[in-house]
């Protein structure tokens, strides 16, 4: 299978070691990858859909084309860029005025939007594509020992109607499923569900609070759990929960629980090498990368 | 306190034409599960709403805390009632848009200027370094099509009456 390469900004810019773990580790799972030639960004909730809701469907739609002429479906690992292309496709194709409305604009442009691209987030192609027998198979090393926890992307979850891949929203078990197939043990705890609190405006609007919701998360995984690690799929939660840790330690507590994307470790588990495919973080993660050495 | 009698109460229609919150019972479930609801000032979607219902102009435009979401969409999935909440919040956002110019995001003139947020063509070197050699094939490096895409968001009215904004 084939799908269009929706790489978004945050991961080829900050964090090329997910790209490159997800780069290496799809193709032998039988996904080829293709990049998507022109692509801006998805567009963030921030941007257009915050401004003007034709503009917000212009340029998912703008996006959404580059899949439809390669005869492809897009498949996407941040969180936002997933929700907002998936909203994007479905304003779309619930609007008909709206769409011809953009449709007329995007024909100067030399585009043209079908509706014929689905996206899909890495996780349910991982799940429902690839599954989780395969993945099993393709490993060198397994994580059999290890505990690990995870954060599931909010984005991949709500609203159900247009972005849900779960059989049931509020109690999703994908992302654990994925990283049972890894070997390693999943263990649950109370607030498994609670938003990583990185996106969007609350810590530009209060860093303090964000970096506290972030804080009561790990406070119940020490309390509840003996995780080794965590494993997340957006790029935002892997950046907000890795580098926060170091901003909530203090002489009285310790934050050093390290994150991973889940093609990262898959990609360890694989066998290739921790520099490449994840040779980027805050909070060290040189207790898990022994277990590979 | 607040004389209803000067609200605006059409108010509604220029936020949410679909009329989809009227129907909110002001429950909270929207602020429950909310993780900007511990933002100080909270986000609180319900008071949004009946800021909205009630026709409160003046203090819905210089309400700052619909740009706190998380957009995290939980208030969307679990309101029983159909509101939206987290569509509403990104529709008050337009609204302020429209009749407050500093309330335009910057970052869509950034994805105006190179097509996306983040420092996608500064980042060869930390690229290389984890063995990524090629360039991210984003519309920077394609002139061409950045010229379409930016005559493509000048279509837009609220853009165009602000390009300055964007072309500076």
């Amino acid at each position: 299978m084939r799908y269009g390469f929706f790489l978004g900004c945050n991961m080829p810019a900050i964090r090329p070691d997910v790209e490159r773990a997800i780069r290496l580790t799809m193709p032998p799972l039988g996904v080829e990858l293709e990049d998507l030639d022109g692509y801006v960004c998805c567009p963030a909730f921030g941007t257009f859909p915050s401004l003007d809701e034709d503009a917000h469907l212009a340029v998912s739609a703008w996006n959404l084309s580059l899949g439809e002429d390669k005869g492809l479906d897009l498949m996407v690992e941040c969180g936002s860029c997933y929700s907002s292309l998936r909203t994007g496709k479905h304003l779309l194709d619930h609007h008909p005025e709206r769409r011809e409305r953009v449709q007329a604009l995007l024909a100067k442009a030399g585009k043209e939007y079908r509706g014929t691209a689905a996206t899909r987030h890495i996780s349910d192609v991982l799940l429902h594509e690839v599954g989780p027998q395969k993945i099993g198979a393709s490993l060198k090393t397994s994580l059999k020992g290890l505990r690990g926890v995870v954060q599931y992307p909010c984005h991949s979850l709500f609203p159900s109607r247009i972005v849900g891949f779960e059989s049931c929203s509020v109690q999703p078990r994908g992302l654990a499923d994925l990283v049972l197939a890894l070997g390693a043990e999943v263990q649950h705890f109370s607030l498994e569900l609670q938003c990583c609190g990185g996106a969007g405006g609350f810590h530009k609007s209060d860093r303090g609070q964000a970096a506290e919701l972030a804080r009561r998360k790990f406070d119940a995984i020490k309390a509840e759990t003996q995780a080794d690690f965590m494993v997340v799929s957006c790029i935002t939660c892997l950046m907000y929960l890795d580098g926060v840790q170091h901003e909530l330690s203090s002489s009285e507590a310790q934050y050093a629980l390290p994150v991973f994307d889940y093609n990262q470790l898959l990609a360890l588990c694989m066998g290739f090498p921790a520099a490449e495919v994840a040779a980027i973080s805050t909070t060290p993660r040189g207790p898990m990368l022994r277990h590979f050495a | 306190m607040i004389d209803l009698d000067l609200a605006k109460k059409e108010l509604w229609r220029e936020v949410d034409p679909s009329g989809a919150l009227r129907s909110c019972f002001a429950c909270g479930t929207c602020i429950v599960g909310c993780p900007a609801s511990n933002a100080n000032p909270p986000l609180l979607i319900r008071s949004l709403v009946r800021m909205v219902v009630l026709g409160l102009e003046d203090d819905l435009l210089n309400e700052d805390t619909p740009w706190s979401c998380v957009t995290c969409s939980r208030c969307e999935e679990l309101c029983p009632m159909g509101v939206n909440p987290f569509e509403l919040g990104l529709a008050i956002r337009r609204w302020q848009c429209r009749n407050d110019e500093t309330r335009i995001p910057p970052g869509a003139a950034e994805v105006y200027k190179r097509g996306y947020t983040q420092p996608v063509e500064k980042a060869d070197e930390l690229r290389a370094s984890v063995g990524l050699t090629i360039k991210p094939t984003t519309i920077t490096e394609r002139p061409d099509l950045l010229e379409k895409f930016q005559s493509l968001l000048m279509e837009f009215e609220v853009i165009r009456n602000v390009d300055y904004m964007f072309k500076g």
